[in-house]
C-alpha cells in the first residue's frame, strides 16, 4: 500500500513538473550528411547561436526553455519530407530550412498543412514563395533575381556574353540556368548548357568538350563541393574562360581548395553585411568564438532563427496565424541584412558581384549602380 | 582530333583509378565470394591518411624542402594504415561469419561500410579536406593538342606498376600461390598445410593496399577528399570488376579502363549527365551476351 502511494506522489509530482515548464520546440531542416553537409551544418550552428544569444539574454517570455531539433535533410526531397513529418510530431513550432530547393519545396508541402512556420535560409528558387503560402518565408534572395544580376553583370561590366553553362540538374541550379537563358535572351549567346549529377567528382569529359566551343565564360550553377573540383580541372585544361559562378559554390571552402584556380572567379551573392553594425558584429563574436569562421548561410540560418523566436516573444507561439503575422511585420536589422518581409514572404535580394582577389572575396561591382566598388 | 585525344588522356587516368580499386573487390571475391562492400570506404580512408601525412610534413616544414620523399610517405602511411583497417574489418565483420549464408555477409559488409563512412565523418567532419596540391609541380605536357598533366601521367604509371608488381606477386611467390590455391578450393588446400584465415587475411591487405595508393592518387588528382568519397567510386569499381568477370584479375583491370574510357567519352560526345548510364548500359549489354564477365570464362585457373 505504502508503494502504491509513494508510486502515486512521484508520478504527481512528474506531472506538476512537466505543467509548470513550457518548452519552445523548434527545428530546422538541413543536409547534416553527404556531400551538402558543410553548409547544412553551417545551418544548424547558425540556429544554435541565435538560441545561446536568446538564452543569454533570459531567453523568451512564457518558456522556460528552447528546446531545438536539427534533422537531417540531405539534398533530397523525400529525406526532407520524412524529417518534416517528423518535426511536426515533435509538436515544433517553426522551422529554419532547408538548404537545397528540392528539399524545401516538397517539404514545405508537410510543414504548411500542419500550419507550422517554415523560413528558408537558402533555397533562392522562386517557387518556393510563389505558391501562396501563408506560413512560408524566406531570408536569402530569389534565382529569378540572382539570374538578371548576373545577365546585367555578363552585358554591362564584364562585357563578355559567350557563355557555357553547366548545371546539376536540381531545382535550384536547373532553375537559375534557365533564368539565365531565358532572361539573356537575345543578349548573350550560350553557346553551351551542360548538365552534370550531384557527387560527380570527374569532369574532365564534359569541360574538354565545352572547352572546343571556346566560350568566353564558363558559368557555374552547381554546389560547393563539385565546384571546387570543377574550377580546378578547368585550370587545368587550361580553359582560359571567365569562371563566374553563385551562391551555393560562394563558400571558404572555394578558395582552400580550389586555391590558385579559384583566383579570378566572379560570384553574385547576397551583399556582405557591413561588420560595424552592431548586430552583425554582436554575431560574428558569438559564432566566431564557437564554430569558427561563419560559412555562406550560418549568417542567413541566424537570422532566420532569431525572426521565429523575436515573432514568438511578441505573440506567444499558440497560434500559427498570428505567429505568422507577426513574422511577416518584422523590421530589424540582422546578421546577413536588414530584414522584412513582403506579401509573398520574400525578404527581397541583394545580389553583388564578389570576386576572388589574392585568395580572398573582395566586392566588385554593385549592380544596382553599376560601378565598381 | 585533339579533342579525342585529351578524351583517351582523360579516360586513361579516370580508369586506372577504376582498375586499381576494381583489382581488391575481386581478389577478395575470388576467394571468399563475399563483395566487400566496405572496399570503397577502405579507399577514402586512403584518401584521409594520405592527406593527414601531407599536412603534417608540411607543417613541420619538410614538404617544401622534398616534395617526393613526402608523397612516398604519404603513400606507405595510407598503405599501412588501410592494411591493418582491413584487417580488422575481415576480423570483426567478416571472419565471425565464415560458415554463414552468403547473404549473412553481404549485409555484413553493407553494414561495415556505412560505419567505416560515418566514423570517417564523426573523425574527420563534413567538409573537404583540401590536398597541398600545390607544393607539387603542377605543369603539362601538350601532345597533339591535348594537354597532359605531369599527375596524370605519376596516376597512370604508378597505377601500371602496382598493377604488375600484384601480377608478379600473385603468379610468382609461394603466398600468391596460396591464395590461388585457397581460392580454388579451401577445403583441399587447408589439407596441403596452407593455413586459409592467414591467406584471406593477406588477400584483403594487398586489396586495401591497392585502394589506399588509389585514395592517395585520387585525393592528389582533385584537390580534396571527402568522407563519402568511397560511395561512387566503389561502385563504378564493383561494375568494373564484374564487367571483367569478377574473381578475374585482368578482368578488373580491363573492367575498370572500359568504365573509364566509356564514362569521359559518354561525357564528352554525348551528355554528361547520362554518363554513368552509359557506363551501366555497356555492363548490362556485356553481361548479356557473356554472364561471367568479359574474362570469365578463365575463372577456374586464374582466379584469386
Amino acid at each position: 500500500m505504502r508503494k502504491v502511494i509513494i508510486c502515486a506522489l512521484v508520478t504527481l509530482a512528474l506531472t506538476v513538473g512537466t505543467a509548470g515548464a513550457a518548452t519552445l520546440k523548434i527545428g530546422s531542416v538541413s543536409p547534416l550528411a553527404g556531400p551538402y553537409a558543410a553548409d547544412g551544418t553551417d545551418i544548424k550552428q547558425g540556429v544554435e547561436t541565435a538560441i545561446a544569444m536568446w538564452e543569454a539574454k533570459g531567453g523568451i517570455p512564457g518558456y522556460d526553455k528552447i528546446e531545438y531539433f536539427p534533422q537531417d535533410s540531405g539534398c533530397d526531397g523525400k529525406q526532407a519530407v520524412s524529417a518534416a513529418n517528423k518535426l511536426v510530431n515533435l509538436g515544433v513550432i517553426g522551422v529554419v530550412g532547408a538548404y537545397c530547393s528540392s528539399a524545401t519545396i516538397p517539404s514545405s508541402d508537410v510543414l504548411m498543412e500542419n500550419k507550422v512556420v517554415m523560413l528558408t535560409p537558402a533555397s533562392t528558387n522562386e517557387t518556393v514563395t510563389e505558391r501562396g503560402y501563408k506560413y512560408m518565408f524566406r531570408v536569402c534572395g530569389r534565382d529569378d533575381d540572382q539570374a538578371k544580376v548576373v545577365v546585367k553583370f555578363l552585358t554591362e561590366d564584364l562585357k563578355k556574353t559567350k557563355i557555357a553553362i553547366i548545371d546539376d540538374k536540381t531545382s535550384y541550379t536547373a532553375g537559375l540556368a534557365n533564368n539565365i537563358i531565358k532572361f539573356g535572351e537575345g543578349k548573350i549567346d550560350v553557346v553551351a548548357h551542360e548538365h552534370i549529377n550531384q557527387g560527380d567528382k570527374d569532369f574532365s569529359g564534359v569541360l574538354t568538350k565545352i572547352k572546343a566551343l571556346k566560350p568566353d565564360v564558363l558559368y557555374m550553377s552547381l554546389y560547393n563541393p563539385e565546384g571546387n573540383l570543377m574550377a580546378i580541372q578547368a585550370k587545368r585544361l587550361k580553359i582560359d574562360a571567365v569562371l563566374l559562378s553563385e551562391d551555393a559554390v560562394y563558400h571558404p571552402n572555394y578558395i582552400k581548395i580550389a586555391r590558385d584556380a579559384s583566383e579570378g572567379t566572379f560570384f553574385t551573392f547576397g551583399q556582405p553585411a557591413d561588420e560595424t553594425i552592431p548586430e552583425v558584429a554582436a554575431f560574428l563574436k558569438e559564432y566566431t568564438a564557437k564554430y569558427g569562421e561563419p560559412g555562406s548561410y550560418s549568417a542567413y540560418a541566424f537570422d532566420a532563427a532569431n525572426a521565429l523566436l523575436a515573432a514568438v516573444a511578441k505573440v506567444g507561439a499558440s497560434d500559427p496565424d498570428k505567429l505568422a503575422d507577426a513574422i511577416r511585420a518584422t523590421d530589424a536589422q540582422g546578421a546577413s541584412k536588414k530584414l522584412t518581409f513582403n506579401e509573398k514572404g520574400d525578404s527581397g535580394s541583394t545580389y553583388k558581384v564578389i570576386v576572388v582577389k589574392d585568395g580572398k572575396f573582395v566586392p566588385y561591382w554593385d549592380p544596382d549602380t553599376g560601378m565598381k566598388y | 582530333m585533339d579533342i579525342f585525344l585529351q578524351q583517351l588522356v582523360n579516360g586513361l587516368t579516370l580508369g586506372a583509378v577504376y582498375a586499381l580499386i576494381a583489382l581488391g573487390y575481386t581478389m577478395v571475391y575470388g576467394i571468399i565470394q563475399l563483395i566487400n562492400f566496405a572496399h570503397g570506404e577502405i579507399f577514402a580512408a586512403g584518401g584521409y591518411i594520405g592527406v593527414i601525412t601531407l599536412a603534417y610534413l608540411n607543417h613541420i616544414g619538410v614538404l617544401e624542402q622534398y616534395p617526393m620523399l613526402g608523397l612516398v610517405l604519404a603513400f606507405a602511411m595510407a598503405m599501412v594504415y588501410c592494411a591493418f583497417l582491413a584487417v580488422a574489418i575481415e576480423r570483426v565483420a567478416y571472419r565471425p561469419l565464415r560458415g554463414a549464408s552468403r547473404l549473412a555477409l553481404l549485409l555484413s559488409a553493407l553494414g561495415m561500410s556505412i560505419f567505416v563512412s560515418n566514423g570517417m565523418m564523426l573523425a574527420q567532419g563534413v567538409y573537404d579536406k583540401a590536398y597541398p596540391i600545390y607544393m607539387f609541380p603542377q605543369e603539362s605536357i601538350e601532345v597533339g593538342g591535348a594537354i597532359i598533366s605531369h599527375m596524370q601521367i605519376y596516376i597512370f604509371i604508378v597505377a601500371i606498376l602496382l598493377m604488375v608488381g600484384l601480377n608478379f606477386f600473385i603468379n610468382h611467390t609461394r603466398l600468391g600461390k596460396a591464395m590461388r590455391a585457397t581460392a580454388q578450393d579451401k577445403t583441399v588446400s587447408a589439407l596441403l598445410g596452407i593455413n586459409a584465415n592467414r591467406t584471406i587475411t593477406i588477400t584483403f591487405v594487398v586489396g586495401a593496399m591497392l585502394a589506399a595508393a588509389a585514395g592517395v592518387m585520387v585525393g592528389m588528382y582533385y584537390g580534396s577528399v571527402r568522407f563519402d568519397m568511397g560511395f561512387v567510386p566503389g561502385i563504378k569499381a564493383f561494375a568494373a570488376a564484374v564487367l571483367g568477370g569478377i574473381g578475374n584479375l585482368y578482368g578488373a583491370m580491363i573492367g575498370g579502363m572500359i568504365i573509364g574510357m566509356v564514362e569521359v567519352f559518354a561525357a564528352g560526345y554525348l551528355a554528361s549527365e547520362y554518363k554513368d548510364v552509359f557506363a551501366f548500359v555497356i555492363l548490362i549489354a556485356v553481361l548479356y551476351f557473356r554472364p561471367t564477365g568479359i574474362m570469365g570464362e578463365q575463372v577456374d585457373d586464374t582466379r584469386v
